[in-house]
């Protein structure tokens, strides 16, 4: 549970962030969109202090972090950043391992733990522990980075912008491996990004900001669905929009029971998304889809006209937490 | 972003050690055999009656060389990376610009008029050369102490304060390694300047390497120059190539 | 406004030389050239009305110093309350020598002491400091140096007799005089040589890249040899040509002279030389280069109109390193014979005459700095037009 209060950040007399309130409740990904310069880096960065808040109130499980020393806040809170930050000279193993040594963990332990976040981030100990961060491809280097983050097994994972320097290929990748980690491990995650896509696909929650304060905050079906302003609709795509928004949608969320017709020729499965569906009735040039289960067994249909009418509002509540 | 290719620690190799091998068992063959070259000096200088430096021996010289040069360079050293690095703390910023200006301007200064101003300050002898050495000694360090910490990567550092380091783990553990190739190519220089400038120091009435070519010079003897300087050259030789062997090895360690 | 801690820079400056006046000797007296002199504290030699108004000049600095507000003007009047004290210094001494010196002795002669050499260097400094603080641009710390400059040298000329640096200086205004254009002329051909031979080698380096690595390792052999050892071992094969070869005696090649210090010279300018002419012409950005050849530029007019241009900064920053080292070698060259400023040092030093050695030493510095500063805003400028346009 992260809470900011009131929370305003001045660099001389400039301000960067200015009366934000923000409550992150526990497991959840967060997601700070905006464009750059908006401050959602300094947001980030005074959570471990890193910067130190100006004004206004931060708390990290009802406490505030102005009770901790900031070298051990630090080092309960895990951070990656853009350029991952390796450090150069050491090797992929003894980076991982940072932390945890920091701690005075016994060495053993350190191993252990350096081999298993090895396996957990799909960078065979063999092949990786003992190469240089030099050696390493962009996404490599970040799985280490992100390695590097969760070895002490902090319950809170800042990260400022950490796919940002990768090609769109490796991004998605390394977003996928994200979810599938968030899903295990169900950390706090707050997430730095200007990448709206990506906050999209990523976030439990997502806090739009600009000019260092929040403009919108909800889940990114609320925010799709009813943006508070321009600038927020620009952001989320303008005329896209509804397209994004169905690319959150499953198909069995919005399918009907078989219908007495006969079944179409194309089929689309019950996890692909509502975008995917749409996307097949245009290139088949047909009106509605009939909706199959992983073994290809027919379990109702979808129609492009009951999809419009019905909007998504009814299914916005089962998102809703 | 694509994955250069593997250079293991391997490359690396005991073969480079040669170089500075071979000087020094040269430095040490020239320092012992000159007392024994008469003929080959007295060609040198057909007409002096004397042609080996005797006023002092060859290895005493050297010792008191490399004494000179050794504490010089161990104060410059300490009080160089120490300015260097109180320079760029956050406590230490406003002396920066004045200290990085002056190091830079500095190595305008010839060192021999560093040392001949050295000599009305402090007199004759060797603690001021000793001093002059340790002056103008500190310049390239401080520069390229304060070089190398600002080169390095602002991401690396802030990375290191996010995971939770302190300031003294940061400066230890990952300021000061990444910075070492440049720090040492500073020293490098430094001792290479002070090697050179301490055989100046004979004229200020220090004992070492330089005398005999001084006193070549004063008694228009070819074979005392030709002896000093080459005792001199492969003494100057030898420690670089030294410097060099470290250097590559720090190369191989901070990519 | 926004509250800062103070300059602590300027503080620890003022504060340096507060002590110094008041806790230092500030000139000395002595009988004669040979003589060590006595030494005479700041009050002493200035009366207490001069030590007054430096201190007051320092105190004002230092308050200035410690206000919490750093505005230009407070900057700006640090800077006046400097140039005034630099200003006021020369009178200093002018003062002590009235005071002090007994005219009945015609020898008697006034040196500066510690406290004015310490304040003399924080000055300079606290300068350096100002106008990095400033931002002031060349031409105005040009224009600063040259009136302080100008003023020492008229006090010199006029009214300083008494000095020692000065009275060493008219002793022997021709011999000066000849040795600095020596220096000069010395320094001058070993750079002209050196950029010739300097360029052509880069070409070749770069043309043929087989001998890129011997040529770079023999120049970086050379430039670890100190100068006193390569004057001296190239003083024995010389002295030999000249004796065995009549056609090079004739030339006035010789074992001691300049012979061997130009040829010295020569050898250590051209590592720097060939250096940065090399990765001058290497460090032109290969896109240019392509752009260049793309829109139809023959090789020749690639090099000519594009490579060239480019280069040339880094060019003049290598001519810069060479100068500036050249300057410094030249001083140690006059211990072969070779003449220039360095002459007066090694007299001196012999004598034990610090005032000549004075003689030698402050002009070398001055010629560095002034070369180097003339250089590098030579080179500045270029790099500035190569922006442009």
């Amino acid at each position: 549970m992260i809470e900011l209060c009131n929370v305003s950040k001045f660099f001389d007399q400039t301000p960067a962030v200015e009366e934000l309130t923000l409550s992150i409740p526990k497991g959840k990904f967060c997601a700070l969109v905006g464009t750059s310069g908006c401050g959602k880096s300094t947001t980030l960065r005074m959570i471990n202090r890193l910067l130190t808040h100006s004004s206004g109130e931060i708390e990290l499980d009802g406490q505030s972090i102005d009770a901790y020393d900031p070298v051990l806040l630090r080092r309960r809170i895990g951070y990656v950043i853009q350029n991952t930050g390796l450090f150069p000279h050491w090797n992929v193993a003894r980076n991982i391992g940072l932390v945890p040594r920091l701690l005075k963990w016994p060495t053993a332990q350190v191993n252990q733990r350096v081999e298993e976040l090895m396996g957990l981030l799909g960078l065979p100990v063999s092949e990786f522990a003992h190469k240089y961060p030099h050696q390493l491809s962009g996404g490599q280097a970040q799985r280490v980075g992100v390695a590097r983050a969760l070895a002490a097994d902090p319950d809170i994972l800042l990260m400022d912008e950490p796919f940002g320097a990768l090609d769109p290929i490796t991004r998605e990748k390394l977003q996928e491996m994200l979810m599938q980690l968030q899903a295990r491990l169900h950390k706090t995650i707050v997430f730095v990004t200007h990448d709206m896509d990506e906050a999209l696909r990523l976030a439990d929650m997502l806090v739009v900001m600009r000019d260092g304060r929040i403009v919108q905050q909800g889940t990114p079906l609320s925010l799709l669905q009813k943006p508070t302003d321009s600038f927020v609709d620009s952001l989320l795509g303008g005329l896209e929009r509804g397209l994004k928004q169905a690319s959150l949608t499953r198909v069995k969320d919005h399918m009907a029971p078989l219908g007495p017709h006969l079944p179409a020729q194309s089929r689309v499965m019950t996890e692909q998304t509502l975008r995917q569906a749409l996307s097949m009735m245009l290139r088949d040039h047909c009106e509605w889809l009939t909706v199959v289960d992983q073994h290809d067994v027919p379990v109702g249909e979808l129609s492009l006209r009951k999809l419009v009418k019905e909007a998504f509002q009814a299914q916005e509540k089962s998102r809703d937490v | 972003m694509t994955s250069r290719p593997v250079h293991p620690r391997s490359a690396y190799h005991p073969i480079q050690l040669l170089w500075p091998l071979m000087w020094l068992v040269l430095l040490v063959g020239v320092v012992l055999m000159i007392p024994h070259a008469q003929t080959l000096f007295q060609w040198l200088a057909p007409d002096a009656r004397q042609v080996i430096y005797q006023r002092a021996d060859f290895t005493q010289l050297l010792g008191r060389h490399l004494m000179v040069v050794g504490v010089a360079a161990s104060i410059t050293i300490t009080l160089g990376v120490l300015a260097g690095v109180m320079v760029t703390r956050q406590w230490g910023r406003d002396f920066l610009p004045l200290v990085s200006q002056i190091a830079s301007l500095g190595q305008t200064f010839p060192p021999v008029a560093v040392l001949a101003l050295a000599v009305p300050a402090l007199g004759f002898g060797t603690i001021p050369i000793i001093v002059a050495l340790v002056l103008y000694g500190l310049l390239p360090i401080v520069r390229n102490t304060i070089a190398g910490l600002k080169d390095v990567d602002p991401g690396v550092v802030s990375a290191a304060y996010g995971m939770g380091m302190t300031p003294g783990q940061i400066l230890r553990q990952v300021e000061l390694p990444l910075a070492a190739p440049v720090i040492l190519a500073g020293i490098r220089t430094s001792v290479t300047i002070n090697i050179a400038t301490a055989a100046l120091g004979a004229t200020v009435g220090a004992s070492n390497l330089g005398d005999p070519i001084i006193a070549g010079i004063v008694n228009a003897n070819n074979a005392y120059i030709v002896q000093g300087a080459m005792v001199i050259a492969l003494l100057a030789v030898s420690i670089d190539s030294i410097f060099e062997v470290f250097q590559r090895r720090l190369r191989l360690h901070t990519p | 406004m926004d509250k800062r801690p103070p300059n602590w820079v300027m503080t620890v400056l003022s504060i340096v030389m507060l002590v110094a006046l008041w806790g230092l000797d500030n000139v000395s007296v002595a009988a004669n050239r040979i003589v060590a002199g006595s030494g005479y504290a700041s009050w002493e030699a200035f009366g207490w009305m001069g030590v007054a108004l430096a201190s007051l000049l320092l105190l004002f600095v230092l308050l200035m110093a410690w206000q919490p507000t750093h505005s230009r003007l407070n900057l700006l009047s640090q800077l006046a309350a400097i140039i005034l004290l630099l200003l006021l210094m020369p009178f200093g001494l002018m003062a002590a020598s009235a005071a002090l010196i007994d005219p009945q002795m015609p020898q008697a002669r006034l040196s500066a002491g510690a406290a004015y050499w310490v304040v003399l260097f924080c000055a300079l400094l606290a300068l350096v400091e100002l106008r990095l603080r400033l931002a002031l641009s060349r031409f105005w710390i040009v224009l600063i140096m040259s009136g302080v400059g100008g003023l020492w040298w008229l006090c010199a000329s006029l009214w300083l007799d008494r000095l020692a640096l000065v009275q060493e200086f008219q002793a022997r205004e021709a011999a000066f005089w000849l040795a600095f254009s020596e220096h000069l002329a010395m320094v001058s051909i070993a750079v002209g040589v050196s950029i010739v031979l300097g360029i052509i080698l880069a070409l070749l380096i770069r043309r043929y890249r087989a001998i890129q690595r011997g040529a770079f390792a023999l120049l970086n052999f050379f430039q670890t040899i100190p100068s006193l050892a390569l004057f001296g071992l190239l003083l024995a094969p010389l002295a030999w040509v000249s004796a065995n070869v009549p056609f090079a005696a004739a030339l006035g090649i010789q074992g001691i002279g300049w012979t061997p210090a130009l040829l010295a010279l020569v050898i250590y300018s051209l590592l720097p030389m060939v250096r940065n002419t090399y990765v001058a012409l290497e460090a032109v950005s290969p896109d240019v280069l392509d752009a260049a050849s793309g829109m139809g530029m023959y090789p020749s007019q690639r090099f000519w109109q594009v490579r060239v241009p480019l280069a040339l900064p880094i060019l003049l920053e290598g001519i810069r390193i060479t100068a500036v080292q050249a300057i410094g070698l030249t001083a140690v060259a006059a211990l072969i014979g070779a003449g220039g400023l360095g002459s007066f040092i090694f007299q001196g030093l012999g004598q034990a005459a610090m005032d000549m050695v004075l003689l030698g030493a402050l002009p070398i510095l001055l010629i560095a700095l002034v070369v180097d500063a003339g250089l590098g805003a030579l080179s500045e400028a270029l790099r500035q037009g190569a922006s442009d346009d």
